[in-house]
């Protein structure tokens, strides 16, 4: 705005930059009404960031609860139901937004389209989920109110039957979980349909399904699974509606229902869940990874095939969260074999992660060093996962704190990591700013060190038995000072993500400006300006290789010759 | 250093894009199908209003795209984006021959190693009795240390107990060691292919120490009272015998050629006129 007045010290401003309340509401309406998969990619990623801080308050306020034997400072029914619903936050409203955020941003722009197949869907499927979420939040406030937490759901994020049956849960918290997740689960599909549609059949001149981004495969593997798993989630959410409101037994095991029957239902959908998870969070470091390292990935069509082979596996094992139930030998043998085998695909990545660095110039920005930590502690994830899935190891530390250790290993070491990556690489093409590296390498180095704080700690007082989800523990247990530490880390962890917020904010108006392609990199987002035109591409791109930019940039060498 | 400069291609300034309209039908959809949703916990008035703003967020949604979608016409822009790099220098990544992977053209066959286990299983026979006629005067010594675990009433045996007879143990220990020396010779032959030369050398004396380190660091959790009585230095003996003898009976059964031998359409089992030269060697 052009300004002709001279700032005098101490003076006031005379000429303030005030929005009018016309060009507010109209700047609101262009964000409600919009179908560019730009903005629904950032309002995705928005409504993820404010659930993670959501969920992890929550999880502070466990921590807090845990820090000290014989605590009582929440009442054991809100904790139940902070638990419940910091899982439930965690997975659903973080997890699954997080992954259409980058991939509704990103796809079209990779894959040289001006947007996604079905705007209109990709619009529908946002408001959806974020409905949804508003539907679930809308417990804490619905029923007994906010002090006695309201009807918020309190029989954690599996729900298990026959607790969630109206004998044992009067009440609407059991509803709500499942009607919430019932509405952001049609937004998934919704999204995942689109994303599908998009990467096969938006792709620009010269973009074959060998030259694609390995985000774009991974996201295209991901939403096929979504797909899938989605479906017996919302079958057995609908069911448990029925016994609660018509007077249905499926899982009513007093009246000849089962409750297994409800396991299987939500373990069908919750296994390959981590995959749905985990995959996109592969998919960036895919990207990050070779740019910071100066090197092409290593073995790309092994890349694809060990995502595909991830997602087809990953089916197929849903029962190893179930050996506690019981079940027959064969079955035991069959779920522990087809566990181990997602270790062979996963193994393969890692390699290929590992021989990408190897050799290269490895630049440490802050996108990089997520994504370093991300494969270490993704294979020490995999290697506790690997322990677990061993039946008689499962026996003795199932629903013990190690278990929750390892998924924390998973969910925040992989996924959290690789999802701050992913926002400190693409948020100079969001925003035209890069974020400070200064506040970014503090926000790196105090959430490694809390992650380890807590979560490499937390193994042990879960293999001293501690069992998951207790409300409180006596004195005696040993298990106090353990706990201590594992909530300082939480503390810690709590800092770092409140100095990224700070980062996020400051560096939208005060950041570096970033220009088209601040870290000189291959892929076809970096040929537009920061933030993109809502057009993308004023002529449509032509691609020979898997790098485009790369080929543009080193005519001398280009990719091509050796694809 | 010169850096390598591109601009995109002629931007078309002045010329259109149709994009699709942002439309409100969506979000009012979506609210309405929450709303249908939230009455089963709140009140069916909620639900039929739900209902009502689903309807009309499809026939509003209908109306955008039938008969024709609704678009916008966005100008575009011309901006000048350069695509390059400072680093114009591109170095290969040199690999010495030195490094290049040993590729097994010829290798001993699988069986070998179970033929080797077999053998060496029997070769390790003779020290572990032998160390039982010397420590305890008695050759079920070794024998009920390794099958002392099925002899389910035995609790804290005396060392007299473990130097007598015991037919339990016997048949456990039987079917431990036949087992174990089978698999540890599969084993032996699985891994050949990757280490085709001295494998006397690597069955003989690598394997056996590397396995008596690992078992002696593990066995004091994996079977305390094991662990008490197990005579290492016998032990090691015991094992460098197996692997010599394992070793001794691989070499004798010589070498095989791989499939990295062959060309690449034989190793794909196509088979065409004029693939072969004449003087080929086919396998």
């Amino acid at each position: 705005m052009a300004d002709s007045t001279y700032p005098l010290p101490g003076s006031l401003e005379t000429t303030p930059k005030r929005w009018s309340q016309a060009a507010v509401l109209e700047w609101l309406n262009s964000w409600v009404i919009t179908v560019d998969h730009k903005k629904l990619g950032i309002l995705y990623m928005l409504y993820s960031i404010f659930f993670l801080l959501v969920g992890g308050a929550e999880a502070i306020a466990l921590r807090i609860q845990l820090f000290h034997p014989n605590l009582h400072i929440i009442s054991p029914e809100v904790f139940n139901r902070l638990f419940t619903m910091h899982g439930t936050t965690m997975v659903f409203l973080v997890g699954m937004t997080y992954i259409f955020g980058f991939a509704n941003y990103l796809i079209p722009l990779m894959i040289g389209a001006r947007d996604m197949a079905f705007p209109r869907l990709n619009a529908l499927s946002f408001w959806l989920t974020f409905f949804g979420g508003i539907l679930l939040y809308y417990s804490f406030i619905g029923g007994g109110g906010l002090y006695g937490a309201g009807n918020a759901p309190d029989t954690m994020w599996w729900a298990y039957a026959p607790l969630t049956e109206r004998a044992f849960s009067p009440g609407h918290a059991p509803d709500y979980w499942a009607l919430s997740l019932i509405v952001t689960g049609f937004g998934t599909i919704g999204a995942s349909v689109n994303v599908i549609a998009t990467a096969l059949c938006m792709r620009c001149k010269g973009m074959t399904l060998m030259r694609l981004p390995l985000l774009v495969w991974l996201n295209v593997v991901t939403s096929g699974l979504a797909l899938i798993t989605i479906t017996p989630l919302t079958a057995a959410q609908v069911m448990l509606l029925i016994d609660r409101y018509f007077g249905g037994h499926f899982f009513d095991t007093q009246a000849g229902g089962s409750a297994v029957v409800w396991a299987h239902f939500f373990w069908i959908f919750g296994h390959p869940e981590v995959y749905v998870l985990v995959l996109p969070a592969f998919a960036i470091a895919n990207e990050v990874i070779p740019v910071f390292s100066r090197k092409a990935i290593f073995g790309y069509p092994a890349m694809v095939s060990a995502s595909v082979a991830i997602a087809f596996v990953s089916l197929g094992v849903w029962a190893h969260h179930m050996f506690t139930i019981g079940m027959s030998s064969a079955g035991n043998a069959f779920f522990v074999l087809s566990t181990e085998l997602v270790g062979i695909p996963t193994g393969i990545k890692i390699f290929n992660w590992l021989a990408t660095m190897w050799g290269g110039k490895i630049r440490f920005a802050t996108p990089m060093l997520f994504c370093t930590a991300f494969v270490v502690q993704f294979l020490l994830a995999g290697l506790t996962g690997i322990m677990l899935s061993v039946a008689p190891w499962n026996w003795q530390l199932h629903s013990s704190y190690f278990v929750i250790a390892h998924f924390h290993y998973v969910l925040v070491g992989a996924i959290v990591f690789c999802i701050f990556g992913g926002i400190y690489y693409w948020y100079p093409k969001v925003t035209g700013r890069m974020l400070s590296e200064k506040l970014g390498k503090w926000h790196f180095w105090l959430f490694v060190s809390g992650f380890h704080v807590t979560f490499d700690t937390m193994h042990i007082p879960g293999l001293m038995g501690m069992p998951r989800s207790i409300y409180t523990y006596e004195a005696n247990r040993g298990w106090g000072t353990l706990n201590m530490i594992v909530s300082i880390g939480g503390i810690i962890q709590a800092i770092a993500v409140l100095i990224f917020a700070v980062n996020l904010i400051w560096s939208y108006f005060k950041g570096k400006v970033a220009g088209n392609d601040p870290w000189d990199a291959w892929t076809l987002e970096w040929a537009i300006p920061s933030p993109p035109p809502v057009y993308n591409f004023a002529t449509d791109p032509v691609v020979t290789s898997r790098r485009p930019l790369w080929d543009i940039k080193h005519p001398e060498d280009p990719d091509w010759k050796y694809e | 250093m010169e850096a390598h400069e591109h601009s995109n291609p002629s931007s078309p300034h002045g010329e259109t894009i149709h994009l699709p309209a942002p439309t409100a039908w969506p979000i009012v959809l979506a609210f309405g199908v929450t709303l249908v949703f939230a009455g089963v916990v709140t009140s069916g008035v909620i639900s039929i209003l739900g209902g009502v703003l689903a309807i009309s967020g499809c026939i509003g949604w209908f109306r955008q795209v039938l008969p024709h979608e609704a678009h916008e016409d966005v100008p575009v822009e011309a901006q000048e984006v350069t695509i390059a790099s400072t680093r114009t220098h591109v170095t290969q990544i040199e690999i010495s021959e030195e490094h290049r992977a040993h590729l097994p053209v010829e290798t001993y066959p699988v069986l070998s190693g179970i033929k080797g286990g077999i053998a060496g299983g029997i070769a390790m026979i003779f020290p572990a009795l032998l160390y039982g006629i010397l420590s305890h005067h008695s050759i079920w010594y070794p024998v009920n240390l390794l099958g002392g675990a099925g002899v389910a009433n035995w609790t804290n045996p005396t060392t007299a107990d473990i130097a007598a007879f015991h037919p339990q143990a016997l048949i456990i220990a039987t079917v431990i060691h036949i087992a174990t020396s089978v698999l540890v010779g599969l084993l032996y032959g699985a891994m050949l292919p990757m280490l085709p030369r001295h494998p006397i050398v690597l069955g003989g004396l690598i394997a056996p120490l590397l396995w008596t380190g690992l078992l002696h660091s593990s066995l004091g959790i994996v079977n305390p009272v094991l662990d008490e009585r197990i005579s290492w230095g016998w032990f090691v003996v015991s094992q460098v015998a197996f692997g010599i003898v394992a070793g001794l009976v691989v070499m004798r059964q010589g070498k095989i050629r791989t499939g990295q031998s062959m060309p690449f359409v034989l190793r794909m089992g196509i088979e065409a006129s004029g693939i072969h030269s004449e003087g080929e060697d086919r396998h």
